[in-house]
């Protein structure tokens, strides 16, 4: 079964190679200034990151886990409150709310695996404090739709941009809709640290200075507390490392898109895939098909020496953590379908055209056997 | 002369040997939860004579996640001190648990005689804090645990390698939360944390915890936290722990010269030293008349003193629904007003800390 690899699912050190004559000098520089903790170099990222999003602030935090559990707290969301959110998408959506004391009502998705915005209504109760969209595999979420019935209903809505980072729906940005957008710099992701981190998007100034202190134990100044809070900071070194893959970004953005096309058009009618809606923007942090006997089809792909993954095998109410909350399998048919034949194909910028070439000749050679 | 109270600047003078692995880490992509972190927790938990040691985000968080672990939530009330940086309380109140206060004494560390008149039927739970790097009286702090059947998490963030009667701090406690924050004995560059701990179950669970709860990529067992110490730091710490020792010893050395030199300027309290306790000099802390003037005074003077920490954290405005006030604790509030942390640190030159001195005994002349 084991191939050479000859598509790796990811491969961070070829992303480095492409930047590393910029990424070095960045980093001497900062441990040189002994500027570690909310230094200059964050300082001026927030403001870059706060414009890439078209939001009027944006805020360096530990993780987007973090950025998620701290825009509930801000927006004063904490037990006996309801936080509808999806049932497909990374533990860390759901678990904020948790962390949270809230309890985390779910909703199906459509087939382009984001929240269905026809069903949210229905999942509303007297309890309901918000909505939190993920813009999944980097494709944004009907945020149109959403925030109609956030603001019918006055709902907070805090987007879980963690993969999806530059995706666009109507041509704006994905993290400006909301109260607050949540983004994750984790290393698998398409703006990366070498290192856990994270930003929050506003552009609400109150809730911005109450999270500029929540993160930075509820510090006023250096000796007054406001309020007993966390820890919770982008580091600085962190913080030189992505303003330098920022100037990036946008070409490897746009790699991304064309691998996500030239898949789709030789696809076509050999695996399931979500058609990108005309207006929106979508970044593809991962590109997932849906296959027809994945697990074989996986398997064959391995055996060329092709790397892929499933996000997520196990939809998040049906995991063990999620006992309490009373789901059963039925609840959510659309995930549950879609958990069974999804698949994760390799993209990345730094994919070469043979690899993608490779990638679909297989797929198709396992459908023709 | 100019004595500047961070020393990050000078660590760095001599990056290669880090960088030069920074690079291969960066290379090989091994950035969450690597080798490097598993090599720096059991060197850590080696160095703290524990058998387990955890990598977590920040020392906040490792305190937070201590009791989190140990079961400590809302309606209950966990017993620390008034003088200590925000993060002891912050810890504690995060988790929604009520810190409640006692008093120090005049070695800055918790008042154990204290201890028991705090007990109610919600306390579960004591966090002594190693202020400074001084420990607190451990063997006493763990007799009354016992006998009240509460549990121990040592904030130990300012502590590392500190002893009592030979036994190092973090290693009496359920756990010990350490702080590897760029001005701690052992730091990284940026902010990181660790819990030292024996027991295997809240190992168990705190690898969940800062771990979104996984038992494996795909299967989660609870809902958690995403709290881990970067790889990347970790090869920064896996550097400095095999230094901590020589580290130590020079702000051991700065501190007994200062001990030496002040007890003779009038003025100048210093703490009561213990022989069955090592210090390790976080910060320097002495006490001085007229602080604010004296303050002033090596500021002027190109000395970079500060205070830990000018407001008690029961006269924070964080505290005010605690419904503590003025008076309540009297050793730590008449402490707030006559500290002073003086520079201490390894890189310390002699001709800098004679300078010090000196100018110290020109305020007080």
């Amino acid at each position: 079964m084991s191939a050479p690899v000859k598509v790796r699912y990811v491969n961070f050190p070829l992303q480095y190679e492409g930047v590393k004559n910029e990424l070095l000098p960045a980093v001497q520089k900062i441990l040189e200034s002994g500027n570690y903790i909310l230094g200059p170099e964050l300082e001026k990222l927030e403001i870059d990151f706060a414009n890439l999003c078209g939001t009027k602030y944006a805020l360096g935090v530990a993780n987007g886990t973090d950025a998620l559990i701290m825009s509930m707290k801000a927006l004063g969301i904490g037990r006996g409150d309801e936080v509808i959110t999806v049932p497909n998408s990374f533990i860390a959506s759901t678990a904020s709310i948790v962390m949270n004391e809230a309890k985390p009502v779910f909703v199906d998705v459509r087939e382009d695996y984001n929240i269905n915005p026809e069903l949210i209504e229905s999942a509303i109760t007297p309890k309901t404090k918000a909505i939190i969209p993920v813009h999944l595999t980097g494709r944004p979420a009907d945020m149109k739709r959403i925030m109609e019935i956030a603001r019918k209903h006055k709902l907070f809505v805090i987007e879980d941009c963690a993969q999806s980072v530059g995706a666009k729906f109507d041509g704006k940005a994905v993290g400006s809709f909301g109260n607050t957008g949540c983004f994750s710099l984790h290393p698998l992701k398409n703006l990366a640290a070498v290192g856990d981190g994270g930003f929050i998007t506003t552009n609400d100034t109150e809730l911005y200075v109450k999270l500029k202190k929540m993160r930075n134990h509820g510090l006023k100044n250096r000796d007054e507390c406001e309020f007993f809070s966390f820890n919770s900071r982008l580091d600085n070194l962190q913080a030189g490392i992505i303003s330098v893959k920022m100037k990036h970004l946008d070409k490897w953005t746009k790699r991304r898109r064309e691998i996500a096309d030239f898949y789709r058009k030789n696809l076509s009618g050999v695996v399931t895939m979500p058609e990108e809606r005309k207006n929106d923007y979508a970044v593809y942090h991962t590109f997932v098909v849906q296959a027809e006997n994945r697990d074989e089809l996986q398997a064959h792909l391995l055996s060329k020496g092709i790397e892929t993954k499933i996000h997520y095998p196990i939809p998040i109410h049906l995991q063990e953590a999620a006992k309490h909350l009373g789901y059963k399998k039925g609840s959510f048919p659309v995930t549950e379908e879609q958990t069974k034949h999804i698949l994760s194909l390799p993209i990345y910028p730094e994919l070469a055209q043979e690899q993608i070439e490779l990638v679909v000749r297989e797929i198709k050679n396992f459908y023709a056997r | 002369m100019k004595i500047k109270f961070s020393y990050l600047d000078e660590q760095f003078r001599n990056p290669e040997p880090i960088l030069a692995e920074i690079k291969r880490l960066v290379e090989s992509g091994d950035f969450t939860l690597g080798k490097p972190l598993q090599e720096f927790e059991n060197s850590f938990a080696k160095l703290c004579g524990t058998k387990y040691a955890i990598g977590v985000g920040t020392g906040t968080d490792a305190l937070r996640l201590s009791l989190i672990a140990l079961g400590i939530k809302e309606g209950d009330e966990v017993i620390t001190v008034p003088n200590s940086f925000y993060a002891t309380a912050g810890a504690i109140a995060t988790t929604g648990a009520k810190p409640v206060f006692v008093d120090v004494k005049n070695d800055y560390v918790i008042d154990v005689d204290l201890i028991e008149n705090a007990l109610t039927e919600k306390t579960k739970a004591i966090m002594p804090v190693h202020l400074y790097g001084k420990p607190a009286n451990m063997p006493a702090i763990m007799k009354i645990a016992k006998e009240n059947n509460l549990e121990v998490i040592e904030d130990a963030c300012q502590g590392i390698t500190a002893e009592v009667d030979g036994k190092t701090v973090g290693s009496f406690g359920a756990a010990g939360g350490f702080s590897v924050h760029p001005l701690k004995g052992i730091n990284v560059w940026g902010d990181g944390g660790i819990i030292t701990t024996n027991s295997e179950a809240i190992r168990e669970k705190l690898l969940l915890l800062r771990n979104h709860g996984l038992k494996s990529r795909d299967e989660c067992a609870v809902y958690g936290y995403n709290c881990r110490l970067d790889t990347l730091q970790a090869v920064v710490g896996n550097h400095i722990i095999k230094d901590v020792s020589r580290i130590t010893e020079k702000r051991i050395g700065n501190a007994k010269y200062y001990d030496s030199e002040l007890s003779k300027i009038e003025g100048i309290a210093i703490p009561p030293r213990k022989k069955n306790e090592k210090e390790v000099y976080h910060t320097y802390v002495i006490r001085a008349e007229n602080r604010d003037g004296l303050l002033q005074h090596l500021i002027k003077n190109g000395i970079e003193a500060k205070v830990h920490y000018p407001i008690p954290l029961h006269l924070q405005e964080a505290s005010k629904h605690l419904g503590y006030k003025k008076g309540d604790f009297p050793e730590t509030e008449a402490q707030a007003k006559s500290i002073i942390t003086l520079p201490a640190h390894q890189y310390l030159k002699d001709e800098e800390r004679e300078y010090i001195v000196k100018k110290i005994k020109e305020f007080y002349k």
